[in-house]
C-alpha cells in the first residue's frame, strides 16, 4: 500500500532523511520510532504531500505522492504533531471546514459521531483556544478520522497527554485498525509503539536503522536485561539472551540488581549507543 | 476535485472575520488611518483647496476608498496567510485537502475582498454624508472591486513568499505605503515631475485612483481598466503557482 523508495530530504546542510526504503502493508499499524530530530515528522510530511523529497519516491497504491498529490489526498487523514487547529473557531466549525474541504457527505451526522467518539460532543460550540492540550489532541484525532480515510497518519498523537487519556486514544487507534485502515504512527514513547504497532521502523539521524515486529527486534538483541546502579549513580545495563542467563548474571552482582524483559528502548540503545529522548 | 473548493477556504476566513468584528479594536484599526487622512487633509488642509474645479473633499474621498480597499484587502490576507503558514500551521489543512491550488487562492482572495470592501464601505458612508455630489458610478464600483481583488492577490503572494511575520512589514513599507501616498490618493498624479510620474504610472493604485474618479468611460479609463485586469490576472496566476509549489 505504501512504498518508500530511496527517499532523501535535506534542509540546508542538515540531512533529515537519508536513503529511506520502506514498505507498509494494508491494514498495518506501523510505528516510526526515534528520538526528536530523527526524521519521523519529515517522513510523514512527505507521505502526506506537505513536503517534497530531494530524491527518491513515495507511492501510495502505486501513485507517486510528489507527482500526483491530488490523487492521494482523498484517501489520507493526518493528525500532525504541531497543533494546526483553528484556535479561534469552535470544535464544530473546525470539523465543518475540514469536512467541506474533503467533500464529506452527511456532514452533520458524521461530525456528531466523530465528536462523540472522542468525548467532545458537549464542547462542540466551545472555542478551541479554551481547550486543554489533551482536548485539542483529541480534536486533532477526530478531524483526521472524520473522512474515514484509508490511511491514517498520526504524528506523535499522545504527546503531552496524561496516561488515562493516552490509553483512551490507544483504544480509538486500535478500533481504527479493526475497521481495516492502515495507520502510520510516529512516537518516541516506547510503551506506545509496543502497545499499538505490529511493525516498527527505528529512525536515528535520518536513517532507518531497524525494521521488524517489536518482538523480533527485541529477540534479536536479547530477551532480558540485567540492571544495576553503580557507585557513581550510573545505570549499568547488560542484555542476556534468556531468563536463565540473566538470573545467572544477576547472582554474580551485588545488591540492587533487577532483571526485566527487553523493551524497544533497549533495542535503540543497542543499535545507536544513545537513549530515546 | 470540487468546483466550489474555494468555498470552505472563504467560509473559514469569514467565520474568523465575524469573530474579529465583534472586537471593537478591529473596527478601529481598520478605520483609523483613512479617517486621520480624511480629517487632516479633507476637513483640515483641504478646506480651501479645489482640484480641477471641484472641492478637495470630493477629490479625496474616492482616493481614500481606493487606498483603504488596497490596505485592507492586502494586509488582512497577507498577515492571515503568513501567520497560518508559519505560526499556526492551519494552512496545512488546505494543502492536504483534495482541492486545487487555484481554489485555495480564490477563497483567500474573496475573503480579502470582503475585508477590503467592508473598510471601504465606511469611507463611502462618510462620502455620502459629507459630499453633496457623491455617487457610486458603475466605474467607481468596478474600480473598487478590481482594486480589492488585485491587492488581495498581492496579499496572497507576499503572504506565501515571506519567511517571517516581520518580512511582511518590509514589503508594506516598500510597496504599499509609497503607493498610498503617490498613487493619486491625495493629489492628481499629473502634477508630479515627469520622471516621478512615469514611475507612479506603473503602480496599480494609480490606475484605480484614475478609474474610480471617472464619470465617463474614455480612453484613459479603458487603459487603466485593462492594466488593472492584466495585473490582477498575473497576480492570481502567480499566487496559484506559489500555492501549488508549497513545500515545508
Amino acid at each position: 500500500m505504501i512504498k518508500i523508495d530511496a527517499v532523501t530530504k535535506k534542509y540546508g546542510t542538515i540531512t533529515a532523511l537519508e536513503h529511506i526504503d520502506l514498505s507498509i502493508g494494508k491494514g498495518e499499524i506501523f510505528g516510526l520510532l526515534g528520538p526528536n530530530g530523527a526524521g519521523k515528522t519529515t517522513l510523514i510530511k512527505i507521505l502526506t504531500a506537505l513536503s517534497r523529497p530531494d530524491s527518491g519516491t513515495c507511492a501510495i497504491d502505486g501513485i507517486d505522492v510528489a507527482a500526483e498529490p491530488d490523487r492521494i489526498k482523498p484517501y489520507i487523514g493526518v493528525a500532525p504533531q504541531e497543533n494546526n487547529l483553528d484556535r479561534e473557531l469552535t470544535a464544530y466549525e473546525n470539523l465543518l471546514i475540514y469536512a467541506m474541504l474533503h467533500r464529506c457527505t452527511d456532514r452533520e451526522t458524521r461530525i456528531a459521531e466523530t465528536l462523540k467518539r472522542v468525548d467532545l460532543w458537549d464542547r462542540k460550540d466551545s472555542i478551541v483556544a479554551g481547550f486543554s492540550g489533551g482536548m485539542q489532541r483529541r480534536l486533532l484525532l477526530a478531524r483526521s478520522l472524520l473522512t474515514e480515510p484509508a490511511i491514517l497518519f498520526l504524528d506523535e498523537p499522545s504527546l503531552g497527554l496524561d496516561p488515562q487519556i493516552r490509553r483512551q486514544l490507544w483504544d480509538i487507534i486500535r478500533k481504527t485498525r479493526i475497521d481495516g485502515r492502515t495507520v502510520v504512527i510516529t512516537t518516541h514513547y516506547i510503551e506506545e509503539a509496543e502497545a499499538l504497532c505490529n511493525r516498527v521502523g527505528i529512525l536515528a539521524k535520518g536513517r532507518l536503522i531497524a525494521l521488524d515486529a517489536p518482538d523480533n527486534l527485541k529477540m534479536n538483541v536479547g530477551r532480558f536485561v540485567v540492571e544495576r546502579i553503580n557507585e557513581d549513580g550510573k545505570l549499568i545495563q547488560r542484555i542476556c539472551p534468556t531468563r536463565d542467563a540473566a538470573h545467572d548474571m544477576a547472582r554474580g552482582e551485588n545488591n540492587g540488581v533487577t532483571v526485566r524483559k527487553t523493551n524497544l528502548e533497549d533495542v535503540f540503545i543497542q543499535l545507536t549507543g544513545e537513549r530515546l529522548e | 476535485m470540487t468546483t466550489f473548493g474555494w468555498y470552505p477556504v472563504f467560509l473559514k476566513e469569514m467565520l474568523l472575520f465575524r469573530r474579529k468584528l465583534l472586537r471593537i479594536g478591529y473596527l478601529f484599526s481598520a478605520m483609523v488611518a483613512p479617517f486621520i487622512y480624511l480629517i487632516a487633509f479633507g476637513f483640515g488642509l483641504g478646506r480651501n483647496v479645489s482640484i480641477n474645479g471641484t472641492d478637495y473633499l470630493s477629490f479625496l474621498i474616492p482616493g481614500l476608498v481606493a487606498m483603504s480597499s488596497m490596505n485592507n484587502s492586502y494586509t488582512w490576507v497577507c498577515n492571515s496567510l503568513n501567520m497560518s503558514r508559519l505560526y499556526f500551521k492551519t494552512f496545512q489543512i488546505f494543502v492536504q485537502a483534495p482541492i486545487k491550488p487555484a481554489s485555495i487562492m480564490m477563497g483567500e482572495v474573496l475573503a480579502g475582498m470582503v475585508k477590503g470592501l467592508f473598510a471601504s464601505s465606511l469611507i463611502i458612508m462618510v462620502g455620502f454624508l459629507s459630499v453633496d455630489a457623491f455617487t457610486l458610478s458603475p466605474l467607481f464600483v468596478a474600480a473598487l472591486l478590481l482594486n480589492c481583488f488585485l491587492f488581495a492577490n498581492l496579499g496572497v503572494i507576499i503572504g506565501m513568499r515571506t519567511k517571517s511575520h516581520e518580512d511582511t512589514a518590509t514589503y508594506s513599507n516598500f510597496f504599499i505605503m509609497p503607493m498610498a501616498f503617490f498613487g493619486g490618493t491625495f493629489f492628481p498624479v499629473d502634477r508630479l515631475p515627469l520622471i516621478i510620474k512615469s514611475a507612479v504610472y506603473v503602480l496599480p493604485l494609480t490606475h484605480t485612483s484614475i478609474l474610480i474618479r471617472k464619470t465617463v468611460f474614455d480612453g484613459e479609463a479603458m487603459l487603466s481598466l485593462a492594466l488593472l485586469i492584466l495585473c490582477a490576472t498575473a497576480f492570481f496566476i502567480y499566487g496559484s503557482k506559489l500555492i501549488r509549489q508549497y513545500s515545508e
